[in-house]
């Protein structure tokens, strides 16, 4: 690796060096309590997918550059260098994490790998190593933003077809206005991804609420942040939040997607609209008695994974179980369950690479906890999670059905 | 019109889950020649944002977007 290479990357692990991240840095014990807490490590037990083997890489690196004792003592410490196979371990550690933390609930310090793991991905996006598919799924988003006038009247023109859809599920005479765009001084601007599912579903539930609401032109999920690129997830959250403050809208609701809720309620500053996600909405509507669900509609054992990112990182748990407990005759919890569940291992960007078989065997952990259940469904709330655990369940041959939370209500609405 | 398009790969990317569809063009054209053409139909409605979006910020070309019955047909010319 060349002089200048080096010292920019050491460059740009000294801007993530704040306090949190050396205190992170410096606190680890190498205890080893998180070692068999990380789903990958369970489906494949290699030092390098264990939370601290995994942050390791990145501590050396960080002795090696940053302190005097490694600097001149580097095997003591256990202190690496940089060079271009040092950077094939970074991207490694960096890209077999879901960013679930479920390691740093065990860690006696609260250690936050992922938070390591983010000064890895700043290296990676300077060393030109970051994967391209995150890279050009960030790129696409940051276009986006840029180009609505090219793809308004296209996109306007497919929502209007959707419509279609959603007053048949309603049974209305007409379809006009079932998907509002652009409306200013509405209540609420949800925000879904691509797939038609994601509009279709909130819309019936949106109506049948008798909500005043109106569909973004973007998608939830950022790729800027699965790619740890700072700029870059700024800039695509941005076009959310100045759409919503253009409109005017009270409350933004994000789709099934426990990233895109995450980054716009906590990691993108105070807001002049609050952040909820789709399943808070449903769950207030139900409460508030502005829609109705079946009680006991599904008869077959079914089971609720929690999406990392809105139960253990967003803090979301009673309000899926409690749309559940009506809908569902027979739910079974999983175990261990709530904010010690384990990842599906869909997280971090991981279901858009090129992975697969990488992805089953870190699933088998949450393969074993879905069927010892004995459930026939199993329901979560976020598009990663979905796409993994169907994956999972072809992988293993699992005799399950995956389902979205927002789908099964949408279905099964009192009309 | 289409039936002047020379299309060399047709993908059928119709009900896969957010981000498939870009990711899977996005890898099949880099396995293309310049200039081939590929065909990618789809039921998303965000496709109508992210080919656009894509082709733009990837340097390729949508050449012709045709619309019937929900599916929408990409026409994207390998450019580099
Ligand atoms: S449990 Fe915490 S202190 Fe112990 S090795 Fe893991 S990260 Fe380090
Ligand atoms: S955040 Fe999750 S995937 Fe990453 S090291 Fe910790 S347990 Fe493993």
């Amino acid at each position: 690796m060349e002089k200048e290479k080096i010292s920019e990357l050491r460059g740009l692990m000294k801007t993530r060096l704040n306090r949190p991240m050396r205190y992170y840095l410096d606190l680890c014990t190498r205890c080893g309590l998180c070692y068999d807490t990380c789903h990958v490590y369970q489906g494949i037990p290699k030092k390098e997918y264990s939370p601290v083997g995994r942050s390791e890489v990145v501590r050396r690196l960080f002795k090696k550059h940053f302190r005097l004792s490694g600097r001149l003592f580097p095997y003591w410490g256990d202190a690496a260098a940089l060079d271009d196979a040092v950077m094939d371990d970074v991207y490694e550690a960096a890209f077999s994490c879901t960013g679930c933390r479920r390691c740093m609930v065990h860690c006696p310090f609260g250690i936050d790998i992922p938070h390591i793991l983010s000064m890895a991905k700043l290296m990676l996006i300077g060393n030109g190593t970051a994967p391209e598919e995150l890279v050009m799924l960030a790129d696409m988003a940051v276009e986006k933003g840029e180009s609505v006038e090219v793809f308004r009247d296209g996109f306007k023109e497919n929502i209007r077809n959707l419509e279609k859809d959603v007053q048949q599920r309603l049974g209305l005479a007409s379809s006009e206005g079932l998907i509002p765009m652009e409306k200013k001084g509405a209540n609420i601007l949800y925000v879904g991804l691509s797939g038609a599912h994601s509009i279709v579903h909130p819309a019936v539930i949106f109506n049948r609420a008798g909500e005043n609401w109106t569909l973004s032109f973007f998608e939830g999920v950022n790729f800027g942040a699965f790619a740890g690129d700072p700029v870059k997830m700024d800039l695509i959250a941005k076009r959310i939040i100045n759409e919503a403050t253009e409109l005017g809208v009270k409350e933004v609701v994000m789709v099934e997607c426990g990233t895109a809720y995450r980054i716009l309620k906590f990691l993108t500053g105070e807001h002049p609209f609050r952040v909820s996600s789709i399943v808070e909405v449903i769950h207030r509507y139900i409460s508030e008695g502005k829609i109705k669900v079946r009680g006991g509609a599904i008869s077959e054992p079914l089971t609720y994974h929690d999406p990392c990112q809105l139960g253990r990182n967003g803090g979301i748990f009673d309000e899926p179980r409690e749309i559940l407990a009506i809908l569902a005759l027979d739910y079974r919890e999983m175990s261990p369950t709530r904010e010690y569940n384990w990842c599906c291992g869909g997280g971090g960007g991981l279901v858009a690479l090129d992975n697969e078989q990488f992805r089953i065997k870190s699933g088998k952990i949450k393969k074993d906890q879905i069927a010892a259940t004995g459930a026939k469904i199993v329901v979560s709330a976020c598009e990663n999670c979905i796409t993994q655990l169907g994956t999972i369940q072809t992988g293993y041959g699992l005799d399950v059905q995956v389902r979205s939370l927002t789908e099964l209500v949408s279905e099964n609405l009192d009309i | 019109m289409a039936d002047d398009i020379k299309v060399d790969v047709t993908m059928d990317l119709k009900g896969m889950k957010c981000p498939m569809p870009v990711v899977k063009v996005s890898q099949q054209i880099k396995k293309m020649a310049v200039n081939q053409v590929l065909v990618a139909e789809t039921t998303d409605p965000g496709a109508q944002a992210d080919f656009p979006s894509w082709a733009r910020s990837s340097g390729n070309e949508i050449i012709k977007t045709e619309t019937e019955g929900g599916v929408s047909k990409f026409y994207i010319k390998k450019l580099k």
